[in-house]
């Protein structure tokens, strides 16, 4: 059986007498991208600086790549890449010159800094200073910059905040990529799209507690309403009705509305991750 | 693929980086370039030699005695000027009039007079007077006791002010001749010169500007070291470097050693630049180092709790102010008193001094560059903690 690449047991944080996190426990396999999803302030961002060595939990166990988080050990963070929410890039360095320069800090006398552009669409702006980058621009260098030294384990928060649509797909893509490669992705994210689009399963944290760990498909199995919605055109004008598959009857009830001669669409009424998340924490992804 | 890196390494590559950022920081390249250029102008056009004779304005000497005292003053570092009565000198040490030399003589013009100098005549500024009576030679040859008259100038330093009695002895001796029939004390108090008799040759005002033209490059040091450090904290930069094989101790090491490095080597061609690294440069860049080190202890706290541009020059400044009295008090002899022996700065000011001033080497200067190597470990582990402490709260 292969070794998770992160191994989170029960750990608390935190801050003051504020709880930031309450005891969560989960793995990520190499390879595999788990969605952590929740609002602001729910715990993600502290159980990321947790796993990448920045806060020590309070209690609890958690490991990356089999190394304990709390040692500090080089080895590790060598292997690790973070992508933060806030843009800390150096403003007064070009594009290239910060991925040297974090290139150099994991002891790469090459760093390819214009593939790694070219890969994030700013291979044109290579020798632009970062200061005259806009927003969206900084968040796909952040992105640059997480990949320097090729990670074996990928923290991503918040990778596509603040990115129009086609970067913000230019960006799902490399992440796929990186996970197809066998680099293990903790995603946070409160685009419960992306979340959908991009993770083998996703995780629902609040107020510093999971609530639950799976994939997209089993949350919305055991969450959503089993029933399909059918609209056909009729003698009087157009005729809805809702059929629930766990009714007795429901293939006949079925075939017959899907052989009507009216028959203009048919939806299927799986439950959305952000109505699961809502169902679950009592609260919204939004703020 | 990254492979094991060395701390040696990383450290390297984060000065390198801040050097990097610092160059291209205009308002600090700018101002650095500024500061070492004016300062090293300044150094040149200060004077390089001191007047040492004190210009003393004498009446009521008639000209038979003077001549022979005047050559004894001038060998006393005293400069004697001639004036035709007491009530003229006490108005010129009084401040109510001027008095101008002249092919010899000593034109007196009150302030309030309308009367216009003597073409080419140039001022005596005389803030001490000593008026002889009119029989202070007859009175001092029979050996009766006699008075003299001294006026000084408020501003005139204490120091000076008594050594006015011993003179008018000597005067009085030098008038008199060897066959003075009255007793005239030798004075009281026998002086002897401890270290090197710099009678003569005296502090000039380049020597005494060094010290302060260092700590500006220091102070400069200190305010582009602060302004890196508050920009990596404000930009959250810092824990971007953390999350890689950089430990915060690599990032410490790297900020102090950068400042460092950026104070010695302007100090260097400051230093070079007005041939200050004649006598001892080893010692002396020694105290540079060890006093840059300093420095950045201090810019560590500055860049620290300094949330912007203008924080972090409060800060500087408050940090910086208290340091750079001992110099001050270097270029202003007598205007400090013995507290500042007790500023972590002293032993760098004092042992500057001792190595370009007086000329010493490495034992006489030891006890100061022991005392700052104190000052700076304590200073350098201060800045150390406050930043670890600010970038672990990150």
């Amino acid at each position: 059986m292969t070794e998770p690449a992160m191994k989170v047991d029960n750990i608390t944080f935190s801050y003051g007498d504020l709880e930031a996190v309450k005891g969560i426990t989960f793995e990520v396999a190499p390879g595999e991208i788990l969605g952590f999803l929740g609002p602001n302030g729910a715990g993600k961002s502290t159980t990321i600086k947790i796993l990448t060595g920045q806060l020590t939990p309070k209690s609890g166990k958690a490991q990356v790549l089999g190394v304990d988080v709390t040692a500090d050990d080089p080895e590790m963070q060598a292997q690790i890449g973070v992508c933060f929410e806030e843009k800390n890039l150096y403003e007064s360095m070009s594009g290239a010159e910060n991925l040297r320069f974090f290139g150099s800090l994991f002891g790469l006398k090459h760093v390819d800094a214009d593939d790694l552009l070219r890969r994030v669409g700013l291979a044109d702006r290579a020798n632009d200073r970062v200061a005259k980058y806009s927003k969206g621009m900084r968040q796909r260098l952040m992105m640059a910059r997480t990949l320097v030294n090729t990670p074996k384990v990928l923290f991503l928060d918040e990778p596509t905040d603040g990115l129009d649509p086609v970067s913000s797909q230019a960006i799902r893509k490399l992440i796929k990529q990186e996970a197809d490669r066998g680099a293990a992705v903790l995603l946070t994210t409160h685009d419960m799209n992306e979340a959908d689009e991009l993770s083998d399963r996703v995780a629902f944290i609040n107020e510093g507690k999971l609530y639950a760990v799976d994939t997209s498909e089993n949350l919305k199995l055991q969450h959503g309403r089993r029933s399909v919605r059918v609209r056909a055109r009729d003698e009087g004008g157009i005729k809805e009705r809702t059929v629930s598959l766990d009714e007795a009857g429901a293939g006949d009830a079925l075939r017959a509305a899907v052989g009507s001669p009216g028959l203009m669409t048919i939806h299927t009424e799986e439950a959305s991750l952000e109505a699961i998340f809502i169902e679950m924490t009592g609260r919204g992804l939004e703020g | 693929m990254s492979r094991p890196v060395s701390h040696a390494s990383v450290i390297g590559s984060i000065i390198k980086k801040d050097l990097q950022e610092y160059s291209r920081d205009r308002l600090w390249a700018f101002l650095t370039v500024l500061l070492l250029v004016v300062m090293i102008a300044i150094f040149w056009v200060l004077p390089d030699s001191v007047d040492e004779s004190i210009p003393v304005g004498v009446s009521g000497l008639g000209d038979a005695g003077t001549l022979a005292a005047l050559e004894t003053t001038e060998e006393e570092g005293l400069r004697a000027v001639l004036f035709g009565s007491s009530a003229q000198l006490r108005s010129v040490v009084a401040g109510d009039a001027d008095a101008w030399k002249t092919n010899g003589a000593v034109v007196v013009i009150p302030n309030d007079s309308d009367v216009e100098k003597p073409a080419g005549a140039e001022k005596a500024n005389v803030e001490i007077g000593l008026a002889f009576p009119e029989d202070f030679i007859a009175a001092t040859a029979a050996g009766q006791k006699t008075t003299v008259e001294v006026f000084v100038d408020a501003r005139v330093p204490d120091e000076i002010q008594s050594s006015m009695s011993s003179l008018v002895r000597e005067l009085a001796f030098a008038v008199a001749g060897d066959d003075l029939p009255v007793d005239i004390q030798e004075p009281d108090e026998v002086y002897t010169v401890l270290g090197e008799d710099r009678a003569g040759n005296q502090v000039t005002p380049q020597e005494s500007f060094l010290p302060l033209l260092v700590f500006f490059v220091l102070l400069m040091e200190m305010f582009g070291m602060s302004s890196l450090i508050a920009r990596e904290v404000q930009s959250r930069t810092v824990t971007a470097l953390l999350v890689t094989p950089a430990t915060i101790g690599d990032v410490l090491t790297a900020k102090g050693a950068g400042g460092a490095l950026l104070g010695v080597g302007q100090a260097v061609i400051i230093l070079v630049a007005i041939n200050a690294l004649g006598h001892q440069p080893l010692l002396i860049i020694t105290l540079m180092l060890l006093g840059a080190i300093m420095v950045s202890g201090t810019a560590m706290v500055a860049g620290s709790v300094g949330r912007d541009f203008m924080t972090n020059l409060l800060f500087g400044f408050v940090f910086m102010v208290p340091l750079m009295i001992p110099a001050f008090a270097v270029l202003f002899p007598g205007t400090a008193s013995g507290w500042i022996q007790a500023l972590p700065s002293y032993p760098l000011v004092q042992g500057l001094v001792k190595v370009s001033t007086y000329g010493d080497g490495w034992a006489e200067v030891l006890p100061d560059l022991a005392a700052l190597f104190a000052w700076c470990v304590a200073l350098f582990a201060i800045g150390w903690l406050v930043l670890k402490r600010k970038v672990e709260t990150l």
